[in-house]
């Protein structure tokens, strides 16, 4: 029950995000709640804040970029709300457990930002073209190369706002000052680029270390630059060791503290997951088990229905368990579902074993419906057990479907002939395959087989191959007379002409 | 077969309505009279590997109906419960033999048991006439195999792309005869109906089983060693 609320307060979720981002016609300002602020992965140029904020704000990304760039030059504002909102600013995708109804679940979050500009700026198509022709800039940025441009780019914007600063304020520019303060801010975001593991088209990307380190290095370096200004080289060497046994001691302090929060967060994680599978799996028994077994307790005076019911379930929780979706398209899985459906039709169970296996064909799937047809007659007309057994062989598939009983009388039921000549016999003919009903003292068996070629193998030995093929087992119509059991049926065998 | 005679049984499963059916199933059956039949006498039963080898050693059954799925022991189930038996003689002073039954088809369970010792391997949804011939057949020390067994024997030792032994000793293929028994069985034919369809006796296709279940026991063949490793059988 748990499982079922749940999900419906998804589903409920979804057509909630549905309505929010990616409406057709979206009202300029308050008519719909503003989007959430978060990070965009598609379309970003460095980390996606300025997007998030345009959507967020209902603003075209260029204004915001633009506003962003300018509000650096004076005094690096716009660079300090840039990496403040870079620090805080979730990324679209991100789940936040706290905010379950967040449309940022919806997988067209990305794609609203193509509407909300649209309906809000007339400027949207040019937007567009920035992309288009920023694609290929993105390709080479993607190949780590973001940092350095970030660097350059912030390097420029300090060296004016210092210029243009200690200028206005008739003051001489000291590097001392300068460098130490723009080696520091390069560190810092050479460090703070790897946070972001998400590239510009929104895949993963690992961590890169070397970019770390030297983040690590430059802003210590600048760090030591701006606190021994003015000193010499002899106190320089005491003031890095000082600094680096500080940085030690940190270290070691923080080291185990460290660890268990780390630890922590990975018991946290695995409990997380474990909670979902757990919540997995119970959807599924909903769905599937505990439905079946209300049904059954329902039924439980009609024994062929529940021995059905019964069956029909086992099949499926079977799937379920050895995960046989996985080797969907082949011949195996094809005649897995045909048997199942006959006997979720008829409530008789149908042993099928299958050997070797191979991606379908369209021959393939004529045998496949060879073989229903073969066993939907087994369960109409015979006794169980029937068992179907195929055998995929170098140059040739061969199906078996066995019955007991008295079998189906191909005398005595005029339709069925005509059905199993059609269905059966007729349809292997057409392309290219064999088959033989065989009266057994104890049942029908029929025999199907269907040349097939290997990939490599040229079309001409199939054709010539199947002529008259015989088949590996020991045929019996070739050696009725001398059988020591005659079978009661003086034709064994029936070819259809 | 001819001369009546008595095969005691230790049933072991976890679940004890399953037991009890089987329990039940085969003793109305056994009375019943029937050609060339034996009579049964069920000794014992246990639910989980350390009740089942006390049982087992107790008792000295001729038959252990092993369930794959066993709680205790090292986890391997039924395969442990064989292991720790090993050497252990019935009343007949011959060994112990274990028919392992199971709800699922699936290779590796199977293999488990059969590459421990079991003679031979039957699904719980077998009819308890086919059970008891099941039984007979391994108190005389015959295998036992079902249809997907036999299926997934052919598949494992490269019967079906045509892979055949060149001496009946080779321990990795299958021999054109064995092959051929496999096939049928998989495809659903009793002992009785192979040896008809073969032109050969009975006995001879038990022989034919009996030598498929020892190349599955002690071949070393990629697919049967890599389920062991996997499942930490070797």
């Amino acid at each position: 029950m748990v499982a079922l609320a749940r999900r419906v307060s998804q589903d409920g979720t979804v057509q909630t995000a549905y309505e929010n981002g990616t409406g057709p016609v979206r009202p300029a300002w308050r008519a719909t709640p503003r989007p959430p602020l978060v990070r965009q992965r598609q379309g970003k140029v460095i980390a996606g804040v300025a997007m998030g904020l345009a959507e967020h704000l209902g603003l075209p990304v260029v204004a915001v970029r633009v506003a962003l760039v300018l509000t650096s030059i004076p005094f690096g504002a716009g660079l300090v709300v840039y990496v403040f909102l870079w620090a805080t600013m979730r990324e679209v995708g991100d789940v936040d457990p706290a905010v379950s109804s967040a449309p940022t679940l919806s997988p067209g979050g990305p794609i609203a930002t193509g509407p909300a500009s649209a309906g809000t700026m007339s400027g949207s198509p040019g937007v567009r073209q920035h992309h288009v022709d920023l694609a290929g800039l993105r390709t080479w940025l993607r190949s780590g190369n973001q940092a350095v441009i970030i660097t350059l780019l912030g390097v420029a914007a300090l060296a004016v706002a210092g210029a243009l600063w200690l200028g206005g304020a008739g003051l001489d520019v000291h590097a001392e000052l300068i460098l130490p303060v723009v080696a520091i801010v390069i560190g810092a975001i050479f460090f703070w680029s790897q946070l972001d593991d998400t590239d510009t088209l929104g895949a993963r990307r690992p961590v890169r270390w070397i970019w770390l380190v030297v983040g690590l290095g430059l802003t210590i370096l600048g760090l030591v630059g701006l606190l021994v200004r003015g000193t010499n080289l002899t106190e320089l060497w005491q003031v890095a060791g000082a600094v680096l046994a500080a940085l030690v001691g940190v270290a070691v302090l923080s080291a185990p503290w460290i660890l268990r929060l780390w630890s922590n967060l990975r018991l946290e994680q695995a409990a997380r997951i474990r909670a979902t599978e757990r919540a997995d799996i119970a959807a599924h028994l909903h769905d599937s088990v505990l439905q079946t077994l209300a049904l059954i307790q329902r039924q439980s005076g009609d024994a062929a229905t529940v021995a059905r019911l019964a069956r029909a379930q086992e099949r499926q929780l079977r799937s379920y368990l050895y995960d046989e979706d996985a080797r969907a398209g082949t011949l195996g899985a094809a005649l897995t579902a045909a048997m199942g459906e006959v006997e979720d039709l008829h409530g008789v169970p149908v042993q099928l074993v299958v050997t070797g296996d191979r991606p379908m064909d369209e021959h393939l799937d004529a045998l496949v419906k060879a073989v229903r047809e073969a066993t939907w007659n087994a369960v109409r007309h015979a006794s169980p057990p029937v068992s179907a057994y195929v055998e995929v062989g170098p140059d040739a598939v061969e199906a078996f479907v066995r019955d007991h009983g008295a079998g189906f009388d191909l005398d005595t039921v005029p339709d069925d002939r005509a059905g199993v000549r059609e269905s059966i016999i007729g349809r292997m003919e057409r392309h290219g395959g064999t088959a033989r009903i065989r009266r057994r003292a104890d049942g029908t068996e029929v025999v199907l087989r269907l040349p097939v070629r290997q990939p490599n193998e040229p079309e001409a030995s199939s054709a010539g191959g199947p002529a008259d093929p015989p088949a590996p087992v020991t045929d019996p119509s070739s050696t009725a007379g001398s059988h020591p059991r005659s079978t009661p049926d003086p034709d064994p065998q029936e070819q259809a002409s | 077969m001819t001369d009546p005679r008595t095969i005691r049984i230790v049933i072991v499963d976890d679940h004890h309505m399953f037991r009890t059916g089987v329990r039940a199933e085969l003793t109305s059956l056994a009375a019943t009279p029937r050609a060339g039949a034996f009579t049964l006498e069920i000794a014992g039963e246990a639910g989980a590997v350390e009740s089942a080898v006390q049982v087992i050693k107790e008792q000295r059954p001729d038959v252990v109906l092993l369930d794959v799925h066993l709680p205790g022991g090292d986890g391997h189930g039924g395969a442990d419960v064989i292991r720790a038996c090993a050497g252990v003689q019935s009343g007949a002073d011959v060994p112990v033999r274990f028919l392992a039954l199971s709800v699922s088809d699936a290779a590796e369970d199977v293999i488990a048991v059969i590459r421990a010792g079991a003679r031979g391997y039957v699904t719980k949804t077998i009819s308890a006439e086919e059970l008891l011939t099941a039984i007979g057949r391994v108190a005389d020390g015959d295998a036992v195999f079902s249809p997907r067994l036999a299926g997934f024997v052919l598949d494992a030792f490269g019967a079906t792309a045509g892979e055949v032994a060149e001496i009946d000793e080779e321990l990795d293929r299958l021999s054109a005869r064995e092959r051929e028994v496999m096939r049928l069985i998989a495809r659903g034919y009793q002992y009785k109906e192979v040896a008809k369809e073969l032109f050969i006796s009975v006995k001879t296709v038990e022989t034919h089983v009996s030598s498929v279940l020892r190349k599955l026991q002690l071949s070393s063949r990629h697919e049967l060693t890599a389920w062991a490793m996997g499942r930490r059988l070797l």
